[in-house]
């Protein structure tokens, strides 16, 4: 079953093209690699996913239900008029389909007046009325699977940026989601941190999480992908087995990415 | 020379009166200002931008002299001996809410971009975004810019003399006067003085309780 899919997705700023006619899905129990150089709109393409941006034309769909719809070159928003951010945060329909997905920021972006433990439970009670022992629970268990389970009552700035990573996936674990956006996950971290990153993603992989990781790290995304997309200028120049495209890629423009990683 | 004690402690009586009444009433107001000169809606900012600038940008003299007189010189209306106190904490509590709300604002804008997506991707709606993540990062940042102005409300509090209520500064001077004596005005800037330092000494304390985090 798909549980991700956005087809003819169209953006721009100001009149400038930043993605033009990108569509792919996400298969439950997939993990799909983005890569492509800077600039070339794959964390634009993210907030897409994420309702944190609207696309200007495209469809998309979550569990195959249909949340935006294309109509006369224009996208329709599932319960609303209008195309405005403004109007993202307030629909009701989109905030139910929030539970759907997870996203995890390059610079973490965890609160940080929260202990790390509130960080990851705040939501599950606040937003989606859960029990607060059960998420305690729950969130006790994903910080210890993410070996953070000593610092529950920590504050982030008193850990280490690995760290902070790290509560930033239990917060969106804690939410069950049935998908999980990661934008560069290691790019503001110092070299010597990116592994405890990486593995921790790997053992969701493991584990069969549907997830969609934009990345830089290329033998990262060979070895724990199943499939990748370049994406340049906009559009998807290449994708498939995520070890063949990266290992052995087809298309020129490709290669020429990929021998900066080498 | 022991009798004018009693005079000068309702003196300060009366500015300990204008002082938490502005606070009480300022320190709240100026959140719906805030949110007004930061609309979107372009009409509501513009009245919002308005009002501050003229709030900031007249005397709080001149302002409480308007609160004060304005009823009667504007609409003719007679108030009573209530309105001289009245008028005066209307006119500081306002005045100082533009003051606070611009403070506000900065506060906000500072709070990073990333604090709001997070929310949103987390489901927040937008009032909870607000109160849960958003206030409370504003309310650490802007802690020194508003102990500034409560030091300066202190020291403020002596304009109302200007519509003849006997605050503290006020029944200095007349007592100055009448015993020809400058005594009186010693023991007003040492209440002054030991009231800003207690003050200063409070909003410490409180910046100090956000110090867990940064
Ligand atoms: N809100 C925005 N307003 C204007 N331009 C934007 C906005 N967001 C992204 N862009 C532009 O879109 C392009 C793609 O950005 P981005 O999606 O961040 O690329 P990537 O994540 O691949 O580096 C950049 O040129 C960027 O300046
Ligand atoms: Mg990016």
């Amino acid at each position: 079953m798909n549980i991700f899919e956005i087809k003819n997705c169209k953006k721009s700023f100001d009149g400038i093209k930043v993605i033009d006619d990108i569509s792919f899905n996400v298969k439950e129990g997939e993990v799909l690699a983005i890569i492509g150089s800077s600039g070339s709109g794959k964390t634009t393409l993210l907030r897409i996913c994420t309702f944190l941006q609207y696309m200007d034309d495209g469809e998309m769909s979550y569990l195959g239900e249909k949340i935006v719809t294309s109509d006369n070159g224009a996208s329709r928003y599932i319960g609303q008029n209008e195309l405005s951010i403004d109007a993202l945060n307030n629909n009701k329909e989109l905030i139910k389909i929030k539970s759907n997905f997870g996203l995890v920021f390059q610079n973490f972006n965890l609160f940080p007046h929260w202990t790390v433990l509130r960080n990851v439970m705040d939501a599950p009670i606040s937003v989606e009325k859960r029990d607060k022992d059960e998420v305690e629970a729950s969130a006790m268990k994903y910080l210890k699977k993410m070996g953070l389970e000593t610092k529950a009552m920590r504050y982030p700035c008193e850990l280490s940026g690995g760290q902070q990573q790290r509560v930033a996936i239990a917060r969106a674990l804690c939410l069950e989601p049935k998908i999980i956006y990661f934008d560069e996950p290691t790019s503001a971290l110092d070299p010597e941190l990116t592994g405890e990153i990486l593995k921790v993603i790997k053992d969701l992989a493991n584990e069969n999480k549907t997830m969609v990781i934009v990345t830089h790290e290329m033998n990262f995304a060979r070895d724990v992908a199943d499939r990748a997309i370049f994406v340049d200028n906009g559009v998807i120049v290449e994708e498939g087995d995520a070890h063949e495209l990266i290992t052995n890629p087809k298309m020129e423009r490709t290669k020429k990415f990929l021998q900066k990683y080498n | 020379m022991i009798e004018f004690i009693p005079k000068i402690l309702s003196g300060a009586k009366a500015t300990l009166l204008i002082f938490f009444m502005t606070l009480i009433f300022s320190l709240p107001l100026g959140l719906p200002i805030c949110f007004m000169r930061m609309s979107k809606n372009r009409f509501v900012k513009g009245i919002a931008t308005v009002i501050i600038s003229i709030l900031r940008g007249t005397p709080l003299m001149l302002q409480l002299i308007v609160w004060f007189f304005g009823p009667y010189y504007i609409f003719g209306i007679r108030l009573n001996s209530d309105w001289r106190i009245l008028s005066i904490i209307i006119g500081f509590s306002i005045n100082y809410a533009a003051y606070f709300a611009e403070i506000y604002r900065a506060g906000i804008e500072s709070i990073p971009i990333g604090q709001y997506e997070a929310a949103t991707v987390l489901g927040y709606t937008k009032t909870k975004r607000f109160f849960k993540i958003i206030f409370p990062q504003m309310v650490k940042r802007v802690l020194p810019p508003v102990t500034n102005e409560v030091i300066t409300l202190i020291k403020d509090t002596s304009l109302a003399f200007v519509v003849a209520y006997a605050e503290m500064f006020t029944m200095a001077k007349q007592v100055a006067a009448a015993e020809t004596t400058i005594v009186p005005l010693f023991v007003a800037g040492l209440f002054y003085y030991i009231f800003n330092y207690l003050v200063a000494f409070i909003l410490e304390k409180i910046e100090k309780s956000f110090n867990y985090y940064s």
